[in-house]
């Protein structure tokens, strides 16, 4: 391995030119002795009896591991993981109870039970935890086919490739496809992310407006270089959880008209609006789902409010549950961002906010408190406010950020998505991008028709809680269909059933197959004519 | 080593692509649209049944199945009978999306019908993907103009005049009725009070107080500060209550308690203004006498009008024990149009053919409107027109001033003219025979 003349800057080629290069310059047995294999681990680490477990490090310094069952069924399935926090964080309440340390562990499936499941049926898995962490798109595409190397070497008995990710990990699995033509059988990218810039625009705009109308203290973007940045952000982090606590808590004192933080430097007469209202166009203009785990805005407690709650108050507070994990999202992200592009990343200087409420602004009227409490709010966050600046990224930044890559929908394998409709993180905006991109790679023959399939996964009609004093109440677990990457571990297999079906045939599954797998399931559902937003950054 | 496998791994891409050109050719060219059968059409609605709107336009959907029921007995349309799935959405945006994504993935409906409400509809319109899997959208209840959009709406068809027009014709109606006295408007803060204000705009009415209250932010003593408020106004000024059934009634309620009810010349927009429910609401026999509101149909009691009488008879026989008002009015005269659809299109029932219906042979339709349907290939907007009435304490509706008149206008700057539309005669017996 360490004959490899590779360095650094070749991450930024793309993977399939990488693999020519191994093929050439990369003794097979050298890279395979490099494996530490066990069978004790598998059974510790994943419950997993007669199975080998090999991890290893590639070139880049990126852990990796393969999981071969001993009655293998042929498939070996490679996982990639979703963003993963790419600095060192203190103890932090929501973001990072018992503080948090970058370790760069491999991941081998979605959890540990689906792991052992789909060993016990013979499938091998791999995974790697990537060398750098953060908006890692590339090179986790890249780590991800040494780790299919890895494992095709390792195990010549390998006969299908199937790939599937998470969230960021669902991205760089469509990306790995696209880049590699002929890699690997199928892909099930799940959660799929949108690319970086449409992703932390959402955020971004979301993490101003928060910044703008409630904390302006809050820096958001624009962090300074080596520790003083690093302490900018962690402080950041902090200001945003005392932002989203006062909120909650002025909202359950009052959640009629609840009044502003005292942090907010916004004039008299907008804190005349319940703030709740502009907690939701905060969510509306960004993207955010009006659906959290809690609140589906389609419930009210019964009597009087049965009607108003759902209406105007449901809405605003599934916004305020989802949109702390966004403005932590953006502020971490951001960080993250500005250390790999060298700039500021984010940019509002030109948005319409308005435009981007669109007919939102009517259908929440209600929970926006009426047009002219809008008018109001948007008129604040106009580009034309003094006290509302918006921010400018650095154009140098910006085409390094999208040069780190994006769908571009040339699918030559079977794809299978799996999204969730109210998802917070990775909207279905980001499953439709893959849609109309591979619509328009088959409409321009670069793509064969049929191979895409997606699966949506929704909340119940009406899932919102009560207790007997009226005050809603948050579930144990959280409602499928919403948060983030939230599918069961019976959801979870089904794909990998279809992926791994699909891997082997090289052919899609059928609608009537997929329709039979998610009889069971609830939640779930398909529909070639389903149109999702699209992320505002798209539209 | 490696390089073989990727040998092999391109060698099986191959074999994909070919697999997958060879299911493709295997697909027949088009499956049939769902919903229709030999023996049924199914059609669905997502509508208020429960919560605050519920009590107001919660009668519709009842309406409109007890006369599908009637058309059912006697024979269905070309053979097949008409099954109305009926789904809650409590007129919240949310649920309304959630209940049409039912109705269209999973009680797989032909077509929707009577759909209620502006801000839900529109969500539910976006969110289940009507335009794309090209679902009729039937005489939706709203007067919204928007809707009128078929770029953006392209298989939406609205029955209710918009409340533009509304707002046109009811300024004419003031400012030759009540010279000399100033107006003052509570309407909705959302794209109903818009497009009723900016009615009332193109109608050059002079407001000399206008209110815009946020849906469902009315509460007993919102109401009564208001009419505190405006009761500073001079003289007996005329008062535009231009919202929903239950804020009129909430309002009304605040002006007896506060003993101002002859205070004011109230005039009740058509979304708030049927007496049945206003009276079932709480609002006094006594307040509601005078009340001026506007309609585009003949008043639900009138039982000397043709359609009247015969939706009474199929809503005593098919819809025990619900009393009839506007509201069954509305619900069984969409249920007559959307008969007429059906038949229009023929016995080759599709989606598109459907839509085609409409769009050709909808302003000819046999309806108890008192103005003219307005459906064609340009326009999916219904009623374009309305009369203005006085209520008495039964509840009853009579022509202000004594004589019927109508008034046809459209959204924009067009004239306000008087109509000289006559109406079609009832099918016999009330079942359309038309194709």
């Amino acid at each position: 391995m360490k004959n490899l003349k590779i360095t650094r800057g070749l991450v930024a080629l793309t993977s399939a030119a990488l693999i020519a290069t191994f093929a050439v310059a990369v003794p097979t047995a050298a890279r395979a002795a490099d494996l530490d294999c066990s069978t004790t681990a598998a059974a510790s680490k994943y419950g997993a009896f007669d199975t080998t477990l090999c991890s290893g490090k590639d070139q880049f310094g990126a852990k990796f591991e393969i999981a071969m069952p001993k009655k293998f069924n042929g498939t070996f399935i490679v996982y990639s993981h979703g963003i993963r926090k790419n600095t060192n964080l203190p103890k932090l309440p929501v973001v990072a109870p018992n503080g948090y340390v970058v370790d760069n562990s491999p991941d081998i499936a979605p959890s540990k039970e689906v792991a052992a499941a789909l060993l016990k049926q013979g499938f091998a898995l791999g995974g790697s935890g990537v060398q750098t962490q953060g908006w890692n798109l590339q090179d986790q595409v890249l780590a991800t086919t040494i780790v299919i190397d890895q494992a095709i070497t390792k195990f010549p008995k390998i006969n299908h490739v199937a790939a599937w990710g998470n969230s960021l990990g669902g991205l760089s699995t469509q990306l790995l496809a696209e880049q590699n033509p002929g890699l690997v059988d199928a892909v099930a990218p799940m959660c799929l992310a949108e690319s970086a810039l449409a992703e932390f625009t959402m955020a971004g705009d979301f993490l101003w407006g928060v910044k703008t109308l409630f904390d302006p203290t809050i820096k958001a973007t624009g962090y300074s270089s080596g520790m003083t940045g690093y302490t900018e952000m962690v402080t950041d982090i902090g200001k945003v959880l005392t932002v989203f606590g006062t909120l909650s808590a002025l909202i359950k004192a009052n959640p009629t008209a609840p009044a502003w933080p005292a942090s907010s430097t916004v004039p008299d007469s907008l804190k005349a609006i319940p703030s709740r209202s502009a907690v939701l166009l905060l969510g509306l203009i960004s993207g955010i789902s009006t659906q959290s785990s809690t609140f589906d805005s389609s419930s009210g407690p019964a009597g009087p409010l049965e009607t108003s709650f759902g209406l105007a108050i449901s809405p605003a507070l599934a916004v305020l549950e989802n949109g702390a994990e966004a403005a932590i999202l953006a502020v971490v992200g951001n960080y993250d961002m500005e250390l790999q592009a060298g700039g500021v990343v984010f940019d509002n200087s030109k948005t319409n906010y308005a435009a981007r409420l669109g007919e939102d602004g009517d259908i929440y009227a209600a929970g926006l408190t009426g047009k002219t409490a809008t008018a109001g709010m948007l008129g604040y966050l106009s580009a034309l406010n003094p006290a509302a600046p918006r921010v400018t990224a650095d154009q140098n930044a910006v085409a390094r950020a999208k040069a780190l890559g994006e769908i571009e929908g040339k699918i030559t394998v079977p794809t299978i998505t799996m999204t969730a409709t109210a998802d917070h993180i990775t909207p279905p905006g980001a499953t439709q991008y893959l849609i109309n991109k591979y619509k328009a790679s088959v409409a321009s023959k670069q793509s064969k028709s049929g191979l895409l399939v997606n699966i949506w996964n929704k909340p119940a009609d009406e899932y919102t809680k009560f207790d007997s004093a009226g005050s809603p109440i948050a579930p144990a677990t959280p409602t499928n269909g919403t948060q983030h990457c939230n599918f069961t571990e019976s959801q979870t297999m089904l794909v990998a059933k279809l992926l791994t079906d699909a891997a082997k045939t090289g052919k899609a599954p059928t609608n009537k197959t997929v329709l039979a797998a998610i009889k069971k399931q609830s939640g779930l559902f398909v529909d070639p004519n389903y149109v999702a937003p699209l992320f505002k950054y798209r539209q | 080593m490696i390089r073989n496998n990727r040998m092999k791994r391109y060698s099986i891409v191959s074999a994909v692509v070919a697999a997958g050109a060879m299911v493709l050719s295997t697909l027949p060219a088009q499956a049939a649209d769902p919903g229709v059968t030999a023996t049924e059409i199914k059609l669905g609605v997502s509508t208020p049944l429960t919560g605050s709107a519920g009590l107001a336009y919660g009668k519709v959907p009842g309406a409109m199945k007890a006369y599908f029921d009637f058309i059912n007995a006697n024979g269905g349309v070309n053979g097949r009978k008409i099954k109305l799935v009926v789904r809650d959405d409590k007129y919240l945006p949310t649920l309304a999306a959630t209940q049409t994504t039912n109705l269209v993935l999973k009680d797989n409906v032909f077509a929707l019908v009577g759909a209620l409400g502006t801000a839900t509809h529109s969500k539910a319109y976006t969110a289940a993907s009507l335009a794309s899997k090209n679902v009729p959208d039937l005489f939706v209840n709203t007067g919204f103009s928007g809707f009128g959009n078929t770029t953006k709406y392209p298989t939406t068809f609205t029955v209710l005049p918009s409340y533009a027009m509304e707002a046109k014709i009811m300024s004419k109606f003031i400012t030759e009725n009540f010279k000399g006295q100033a107006v003052a408007l509570i309407a909705q803060d959302d794209e109903f009070g818009v497009d009723g204000v900016n009615g009332f705009a193109a109608g050059k009415l002079t407001l000399a107080n206008k209110t815009l209250y946020p849906t469902s932010s009315i509460t007993d003593a919102r109401a009564k500060a208001l009419l505190t408020g405006l009761s500073a106004i001079p003289g007996k000024p005329v008062l535009v209550l231009f919202g929903t059934t239950d804020v009129t009634a909430l309002i009304l309620k605040a002006a007896e308690s506060l003993d101002l009810v002859g205070k004011f010349t109230w005039i009740a927009g058509s979304v708030g203004g049927d007496a049945n429910t206003l009276l079932a609401l709480g609002v006094k026999p006594a307040t509601i006498t005078g009340v001026l509101a506007a309609s585009f149909f003949p008043d639900a009691k009138d039982s000397s009008d043709e359609y009247v009488s015969q939706f009474m008879k199929i809503n005593e026989k098919y819809n025990k024990g619900v009393s009839f008002d506007n509201t069954v009015l509305q619900g069984m005269n969409s249920a007559m149009l959307t008969v007429q659809a059906l038949r229009a299109a023929g016995k080759n029932l599709t989606r598109t053919g459907l839509i085609e219906a409409v769009q050709n042979k909808g302003s000819k339709f046999a309806s108890a409107g008192l103005v003219p349907l307005n459906y064609s290939a340009t326009s999916h907007i219904g009623y374009n027109g309305y009369w203005f009435g006085q209520l008495n304490a039964k509840g009853e509706l009579k022509p202000f001033g004594g004589t019927l008149a109508i008034f046809t206008t459209d959204s924009a700057a067009g004239a306000i003219e008087a109509s000289t539309y006559t109406r079609p005669a009832l099918p016999k017996n009330g079942i359309p025979t038309n194709s």
